[in-house]
């Protein structure tokens, strides 16, 4: 079948272009589906959704130090009672640590201390030896697999620090010595980045991502809804009809996808970024070494060119390839896997030792996702950030051309059957 | 540029059309269609499914490319300023093709724009067509809930807002029932009267008897016969429209088995 009949580009194909994606936005807008991706989504449900888990998270962590455990102690009588009275100083606006003295002569074989763990006889089994010498250490035995005996352990070390403190003191003391020596190397790590630093850097862990995804939801729908849809509708006759060149008409398809990938993609950022500092702020406790997390401003607006490009690319490389589609189903399963081509890659660059370099800077979505990164930790230089909008220009451009060599075939616009891959390379094939 | 002498709005010489159909290989929809009609003249294309009207009415109005042929719109070939021929036609088929989620004023305000209207002479036009095929009681819901019926009418608004010299339509009261029938033939009547070359596909041979001041027979891609009812009762010496219809039929077909 030979292409549908061109007309020739003119003055008129941007003008053409910008009328029928204004229209085929306002028809979006009316579809539930890309409302929900677009609107719904970024400004109600992630904040809610990540107030929720913050809020549940607060919950469960405030429920595990209120919740009382039970520790089995196996001590001589003398120093189970110094057991006791430690594990007591810990109780200070959490639960009870109930303190269950056990037969000095327990064995610590697995097999014992499993089973009476397992009688919840204890939570957790401390062992105390009387000497205290080095072969015979004190030994904590905890199931690891169980929240209550986890709570307990942690409840333990933290309670017995200060007493060990006390013993090394008391140790050196009888022996005349400063207590340090008997920690001949003692680190002291010193943070010397500000927090904001720290939330600046959990951010660059969300938002690349995140900007990816939502570019490519946030023209999925529309994709489809264009392409295989209106064939569904049958109104692919009466669009072919309208007074404008035909160019102008697949391009405009193509800013009206793209137009609706930038705004999810910019309303999401804008509402993570937000509820993001505000939510980390909560579950950081806010502390003097919690993250800082702000509104990455700077980076966000430094990033608008690039991840415009990068929308270009995915809606016109989503509108070509769900022109194949004969319904919105077939559109849908035929973007499924597509998606994942630029998801999982976006993915990959969280990768430790990922960043944007004069390589990754060529390939597309890696390169966004890297450069996004690298502005919000402010490591992002200008070479590679160059070479980065070169390549998704290029990879841009080459999406158009493909989408719209797709939407110009009768083929594809016209066809009631899902294009096979045979003819999907005769129509790219060279006129 | 168009001849002012020359009546002829729909011309075309040898149309062909040829598909690659992944199952059926390479199927030649229409071969060799030749046709001539008339300003003020309404031309009916009477053929069973599958014979190429759609697709002879599709090349006509540049939606399919021909693969062989020529065909002139209001004396713009298609193939050479498809813009041109797009803005000097309306076409409207049976599945009407409106927007679902568009409003009817909203679809007219839209065509009306890309067809050069705007401001006041766009409103104007728009009210026009909601007085002329009556859609105030519902043109400002959107399209996909109005009834059959009212979808033609406000498909048809669509079609005319821009004054075409030329109509296309692809078996338009398919699907329609009485009432909605009846007014869309009114409605291709009354397009003979301001002057307009209206073709039109049917395979309902009493509309076409009724309607059509010439009348060609498409069967299997190729023109048959083509002229008035009277001239087609000479060709054949049959009296009605069915008859001549099977007579030239069967001439076609003894005529490919003698071959």
């Amino acid at each position: 079948m030979s292409s549908a009949p061109r007309d020739a580009p003119g003055a008129g194909v941007l003008r053409a272009a910008f009328a029928v994606a204004r229209k085929e936005l306002g028809e979006s807008f009316r579809d539930r589906q890309t409302l929900l991706y677009t609107f719904v989504l970024p400004l109600c449900m992630y904040p809610a959704m990540f107030w929720i888990m913050v809020q549940g998270v607060l919950v469960v962590q405030g429920q595990k130090q209120a919740r009382d455990v039970t520790v089995g102690v196996v001590a001589a009588a003398e120093t189970a009672e110094l057991a006791v009275e430690q594990l007591a100083l810990d109780e200070e606006g959490r639960g009870r640590i109930e303190v269950v003295a056990l037969d000095p002569e327990t064995p610590r074989d697995a097999d014992t201390i499993a089973e009476l763990i397992e009688r919840e006889e204890a939570d957790a089994l401390l062992f105390l030896p009387a000497d205290r010498s080095e072969d015979d250490p004190a030994a904590l035995f905890f199931d690891s697999t169980s929240s209550q005996s986890e709570t307990a352990r942690g409840r333990v070390v933290s309670a017995l620090e200060g007493w060990t403190e006390e013993l090394r003191a008391e140790a050196a003391g009888a022996r005349e010595l400063d207590p340090e020596v008997l920690e001949p190397i003692l680190i002291q790590t010193r943070k010397i980045n500000p927090s904001k630093d720290d939330g600046a850097l959990v951010l660059s862990l969300l938002l690349p991502i995140l900007l990816v995804v939502m570019c490519v939801l946030g023209a999925f729908f529309p994709a489809v809804d264009l392409t295989a849809g209106e064939k569904e509708r049958q109104t692919a006759e009466t669009t072919l009809l309208l007074p404008i060149p035909r160019l102008g008409l697949h391009l405009g398809k193509i800013f009206a996808v793209c137009a609706t990938s930038m705004i999810a993609a910019t309303l999401n950022l804008l509402a993570l970024g937000l509820s993001a500092g505000h939510l980390l702020g909560q579950l950081a406790g806010l502390g003097d070494g919690a993250p800082k997390v702000e509104l990455p401003l700077g980076a966000l607006i430094s990033i608008a060119p690039l991840a415009a490009l990068f929308a270009f690319f995915v809606s016109a490389v989503l509108t070509g390839v769900a022109s194949l589609a004969a319904s919105f189903k077939e559109g849908q399963a035929l973007l499924g896997p597509v998606q994942m081509l630029f998801m999982l890659p976006a993915m990959a660059t969280n990768l430790p030792g990922m960043e944007l370099t004069a390589t990754t800077a060529w390939i597309p979505v890696v390169n966004v996702s890297l450069a996004f990164r690298g502005l919000l930790v402010g490591s992002a230089s200008a070479g590679p950030l160059l070479l980065c909008a070169f390549s998704l220009t290029v990879a841009a451009l080459l999406a158009i051309w493909f989408s719209v060599r797709l939407l110009s075939s009768e083929e594809v616009s016209l066809s009631s059957e899902t294009i096979s891959m045979t003819r999907i390379l005769r129509i790219l094939r060279p006129r | 540029m168009t001849d002012p002498t020359n009546t002829s709005a729909i011309r075309a010489e040898g149309l062909a059309k040829t598909f690659h159909d992944p199952q059926r290989g390479v199927v030649e929809a229409v071969k060799g269609v030749d046709l001539d009609c008339h300003k003020g003249e309404i031309f009916g294309l009477l053929g069973p499914n599958g014979a190429g009207k759609t697709t002879t009415l599709r090349m006509l109005s540049t939606i399919l490319a021909p693969t062989a042929g020529r065909a002139l719109i209001d004396g713009v070939d298609v193939a050479e300023d498809p813009l041109e021929v797009r803005r000097r036609l309306g076409f409207l088929s049976g599945s009407t093709g409106l927007y679902p989620r568009l409003t009817g004023r909203e679809t007219l305000r839209y065509f009306g724009r890309l067809h050069g209207l705007e401001g006041e002479r766009l409103e104007a036009a728009i009210a026009r067509a909601f007085d002329a095929f009556d859609l105030h009681a519902f043109g400002d819901g959107r399209c996909e809930a109005l009834s059959t019926g009212q979808k033609q009418r406000v498909s048809i608004a669509r079609a005319v807002l821009h004054d075409p010299p030329v109509l296309i339509l692809d078996e338009p009261t398919t699907g329609l029932d009485i009432m909605a029938s009846s007014d869309m033939i009114q409605f291709i009547e009354s397009r003979r009267e301001a002057g307009t070359c209206v073709l039109f596909s049917t395979h309902i041979l009493s509309e076409a008897e009724r309607l059509c001041d010439r009348i060609g027979i498409v069967y299997d891609g190729r023109m048959l016969a083509a002229g008035s009812l009277d001239e087609l009762r000479a060709m054949t010496s049959k009296e009605w429209l069915e008859e001549i219809f099977r007579e030239l039929v069967q001439r076609a077909d003894a005529g490919e088995g003698a071959a």
